[in-house]
């Protein structure tokens, strides 16, 4: 009684959007972390006057 | 001595906005540029402003209130004497506030409800609603008073209020859009708008005892 | 006894060194928890639960849009729990821990919008409809917004985290009315609406991949919300002695 019409496309796109919502929630916390961390070295290379850390 | 430290404090407020008479007007002449505005944009059908004009008196006498808002607080923050408001010790802070908030509404409030009548010809609201619409007025602009005043609390320790002021106004305004539109429109189409203004009395009666609380909570944090 | 180590054990959550292990450690657990529900419900969602006979296979976006509506709600729940113990015990960490839950919250708001927009576009014909939920949920979003824009237009941030806290709890005291109000708004401005979401009786085998998927977005956001919380607090905390152990252990 109700027409055929193609879903597909709507559904689809939630699930993506959901995936793509859930991936940058996952993500941006790692991505600032690793700034955080990479910020913090810097400071202390600084501070202590020598790029002595392990991965330099 | 707290009442007689209220009754200074309204009347300094009260003499400031006399004396800067101009800018105590600028909640009317803002009402007026919207009601005369909008004719200008959707036309001048007597039947279709009719229909908008509950809803654009009000959204205009909301954003009335928001105008002065930024500045409620602010050159009291900037002078100290909010300060003294805690350290003074002559009157609970709660009661200041609640000073401050009146004498807001007094400003902004009372002029817009004053004038809702000549608003409300200019839209060809049925004159039959009239007496609800200033009803309306008369119970909401009161918690917009109080609401506003709460952004206002929250949002002064930071340094571009403006912005956030609107954006924190909008979401506890839309109850008394809601009740205040739907009482006058249910006026104007003949209906009792008891159970509108019931409604829109008890978000009155929640606002004046929980808003000052949060307004006060929000200030302290502030100046600390 | 118990109580007494309840006690410590709450305390101890307070001491950001303490808090910042634990982030460490639970988060994994959540997500990988996040995953496995998630593949779970995905599944069933999307093969086993068969067309339904009215909406054909566009209701699959209730297992989308439906989890992500009630971790709207559920996650300002949380966030104003959160709120009202950071205000009354002055603990930092939940401080930063009620502030880190408002993007995350907000995510999911939005999801939530887009996913009814996306469903009502072939069931209504628009993409947008002034349906009482879509309209309450827009306005939630706003609150979110208003909360994280406090938060972040502060310089102190300890001060901005206590301030927005109070919005946190204001807002508790709103979105109920929000939902009140905009309830009796539909129904006086559309009559009788076509109820697509929920309430419609659901056949018992269209429900275990919603509870799959709530389950899983429930343990996402306290993975996320820890990971916030940590990322915020090393930010916070960035000369404090406690953090060089912190980047030694990790560098």
């Amino acid at each position: 009684m109700i027409p055929d019409l193609d879903y597909a496309f709507y559904v689809w796109t939630s699930y993506g959007l959901f995936a793509l919502v859930m991936a940058w929630q996952f993500l941006q916390p790692r991505l600032r972390r690793r700034q955080i961390l990479a910020e913090l070295r810097e400071e202390r290379a600084l501070r202590t006057g020598g790029y002595d850390d392990a991965n330099s | 001595m707290t009442v007689a430290r209220m009754t200074a404090l309204l009347r300094r407020d009260l003499r400031l906005a006399l004396r800067h008479g101009g800018e105590s007007l600028m909640p009317l002449i803002f009402l007026f540029s919207v009601i005369i505005l909008v004719p200008l944009g959707v036309g001048p059908g007597p039947n279709l402003l009719a229909s908008i004009a509950p809803g654009m008196i009000w959204v205009a006498a909301l954003l009335a209130s928001l105008l002065a808002l930024e500045q409620l607080f602010r050159p009291d923050l900037e002078d100290g004497t909010l300060e003294q408001w805690w350290v003074g010790g002559t009157a609970p802070p709660g009661a200041l506030v609640v000073t401050r908030l009146f004498s807001h509404w007094l400003v902004t409030g009372v002029p817009v409800i004053l004038f809702a009548p000549l608003a409300a010809q200019m839209l060809y609201l049925p004159s039959d609603a009239l007496p609800t619409l200033m009803l309306s007025l008369l119970i909401g602009t009161p918690v917009l008073s109080l609401v506003g005043g709460l952004a206002s609390a929250l949002t002064l320790g930071t340094n571009r209020g403006s912005v956030l002021l609107s954006i924190l106004v909008f979401p506890m305004v839309v109850p008394v859009l809601i009740f205040a539109t739907g009482a006058v429109t249910a006026a104007a189409e003949g209906f009792s708008a008891r159970a509108h203004l019931g409604l829109l009395t008890a978000l009155l009666i929640l606002a004046v005892t929980l808003a000052p609380l949060a307004t006060t909570a929000a200030l302290r944090l502030n100046i600390e | 006894m118990i109580f007494h180590r309840l006690k410590v054990g709450f305390h101890r959550l307070g001491s950001p060194p303490t808090f910042h292990k634990l982030c460490r450690i639970l988060s994994p657990w959540l997500w990988a928890g996040f995953v496995a529900c998630t593949a779970i419900g995905l599944y069933q969602a999307l093969y086993v639960v068969p067309p339904d006979y009215q909406q054909g296979d566009s209701f699959r976006i209730l297992y989308i849009h439906v989890p992500a509506a009630w971790q709207a709600m559920a996650g300002y729940v949380i966030m104003a729990i959160l709120a009202a113990i950071a205000l009354v015990w002055r603990i930092r960490t939940v401080e930063i821990m009620t502030m880190a839950a408002a993007p995350v919250g907000a995510a999911f708001t939005a999801l939530c919008l887009a996913t009814g927009s996306l469903w009502g576009k072939p069931m209504w014909g628009t993409w947008w409809a002034w349906d009482a939920r879509l309209t309450s949920m827009l306005v939630l979003l706003f609150i979110y917004l208003g909360i994280m824009g406090l938060y972040a237009a502060f310089e102190d941030r300890r001060k901005g985290a206590r301030v927005a806290c109070i919005l946190v709890l204001v807002g508790l005291v709103n979105i109920p009315l929000i939902h009140f109000s905009v309830e009796w708004w539909t129904t006086l401005h559309q009559g009788s609406t076509i109820n697509l979401f929920g309430e419609s009786k659901m056949h018992p085998s269209m429900l275990p991949p919603l509870i799959w998927m709530a389950i899983a977005v429930k343990l996402m956001f306290g993975g996320a919300l820890l990971d916030r919380s940590r990322n915020d607090l090393v930010d916070q905390d960035r000369r404090k002695r406690w953090i060089r152990d912190v980047i030694g252990e990790e560098a």
